[in-house]
């Protein structure tokens, strides 16, 4: 019954013109960008070195925050920020403010952090600020493509599993492994590295609408 | 994007409410996995946002996890490797440290690194490599668990693989001991499947290698699909046993998923509620290729 009640959400839904599915105005107001442009960005953030001060080891806003990092720690890679959005420059400005570099979810929402987390950065990667997307509703501005995804993708596309994460594709390598690059909770930051195919069963690969191919 | 017509949209209402869409088969039967030999199982204790400061100094014992969020994935145990004695050792990040448990998976003790750890490697002389999570960084250890400042180390690569084709491969072999080492080939013929990736987990000194294959059953379906083999070649290129569709419902994303130590396979499976370490037996039957 409940799958039934599910599929009936989805016929609903469709008649509807959910926002799930591609609104033409927002398609249209999206920001056009090359492969080459989302590579550079991406590298840029996870390519950027920073030294940790020691007034972005507190977070004034959470006694129960505890940070990754020690005072005077250099560390290549924006740190990794639950909900954050922060390029290398905004990145930058606040931990002058003395604001805390990065923050997992354990610790709660807080405004008095600075970093990225995945959706963030691969926002930032297609060229889009704000976080008016997430894993969730990334697919109303980035269509699932229809080539063999392993042999086929092409770097700037995405793996996104809703609700869980997203990275970003950069390359095939000759055993079959791929290249990604992501804001990692468990690295505390953004990295690139090779990986199996493995992590992403239940993935699902998706191509940014803004993509001037 | 065009609307669906109405009449196409009843038809397609009422055919929805008179499907029996959970109960059929839509697809050839999937292949069995294969059982593992013995299953390790360690407790773990997850981390609620009340209680994250002052958890390092909890129970040792129990593997620390953070359940992650929307957006985030869960955090903890991903590294581990198995000692000379078949003991273990598994990354605790969340604790900066690492623990140690017998064969048996009970708990021997732990060490205070200082460092959040992805990967662990055991080398033959005996120290201890650990990666630092946050920096790339590898750290040296000896047996006794002291640091060693001075001595850099790299984490061994894994001998070159290439795919040639949907259904066939190399994989490099290193000289060991004996064994001259060379070029393996990899044949992957299974209808319906196509071979995606290939990774050599070792060679002993036999020459027996062990690959770890990665295979499709589609690759433009509803989203990734993929399972993972194990194989076992002996030094002149044939199965001698196979382990067939490992699990790859990480609840956390393994850095080190697969060892084989003594003709074992190992495998780091965390779940919700403890850290799994599948093991399979090469040398048993169920496993030994009958091709």
């Amino acid at each position: 019954m409940l799958f039934r009640l599910s599929l009936l959400w989805v016929w609903i839904c469709l008649a509807a013109g959910s926002p799930i599915h591609a609104q033409p105005e927002v398609i249209a107001r999206l920001p056009h960008t090359t492969r080459a442009e989302i590579l550079a960005r991406a590298r840029k953030v996870a390519n950027h070195t920073w030294t940790c001060g020691a007034s972005n080891l507190r977070a004034s806003c959470s006694s129960r925050y505890q940070s990754d990092w020690k005072a005077g720690q250099r560390v290549t890679g924006v740190p990794y920020c639950w909900g954050g959005t922060d390029g290398p420059e905004d990145f930058e400005k606040k931990l002058s403010k003395g604001l805390a570099a990065g923050a997992h979810s354990r610790y709660g929402v807080l405004k008095c952090t600075a970093g990225i987390d995945c959706s963030g950065y691969i926002l930032l990667t297609w060229g889009l600020s704000g976080h008016a997307y997430s894993t969730s509703n990334l697919r109303i501005i980035a269509g699932k493509p229809k080539y063999n995804w392993f042999t086929d993708m092409k770097p700037g596309d995405v793996l996104n599993k809703p609700g869980s994460h997203v990275v970003l594709f950069t390359g095939y390598y000759p055993d079959g492994g791929i290249g990604v690059c992501e804001a990692s909770g468990s690295q505390s930051r953004v990295v690139c590295h090779k990986t199996t195919w493995s992590r992403f069963k239940g993935y699902i690969p998706l191509q940014y609408k803004g993509i001037d191919d | 994007m065009a609307r669906p017509s109405g009449i196409f949209l009843i038809f397609l209402f009422f055919g929805f409410l008179t499907s029996d869409a959970p109960g059929r088969q839509t697809g050839p039967p999937r292949d069995a996995s294969s059982a593992p030999t013995r299953v390790i199982k360690i407790p773990v204790r997850a981390i609620t946002t009340q209680e994250v400061s002052g958890i390092a100094n909890t129970d040792t014992a129990a593997l620390l996890v953070s359940p992650g969020a929307e957006d985030e994935l869960p955090e903890g145990p991903n590294g581990f490797d198995v000692l000379g004695d078949d003991s273990l050792v598994i990354t605790d990040p969340l604790r900066n440290s690492v623990s140690f448990f017998d064969s048996q998976g009970k708990f021997r003790s732990a060490w205070k690194i200082g460092f959040s750890a992805d990967s662990v490697t055991a080398v033959p002389n005996g120290n201890i490599l650990i990666r630092e999570a946050r920096t790339g960084q590898v750290h040296v250890f000896d047996a006794k668990g002291q640091e060693r400042p001075e001595e850099r180390a790299e984490i061994p690569k894994s001998p070159e693989a290439k795919i040639l084709s949907g259904t066939s491969g190399t994989v490099q072999r290193p000289a060991v001991g004996g064994f001259q080492g060379g070029l393996l080939t990899i044949q992957f013929e299974k209808p319906g499947s196509t071979l995606v990736s290939l990774e050599n987990l070792g060679t002993d000194s036999e020459g027996d290698t062990y690959v770890a294959l990665e295979a499709t059953t589609g690759a433009t379906g509803d989203d990734i699909n993929v399972s993972k083999h194990v194989r076992r070649y002996s030094a002149d290129g044939k199965i001698i046993a196979e382990i067939a569709n490992l699990p790859l419902d990480y609840y956390i994303p393994p850095v080190n998923e697969l060892r084989v130590h003594r003709a074992l396979v190992y495998q780091l499976f965390a779940t919700k509620s403890e850290v799994r370490i599948n093991i399979w037996n090469t040398n048993q039957r169920d496993f030994r290729s009958l091709r």
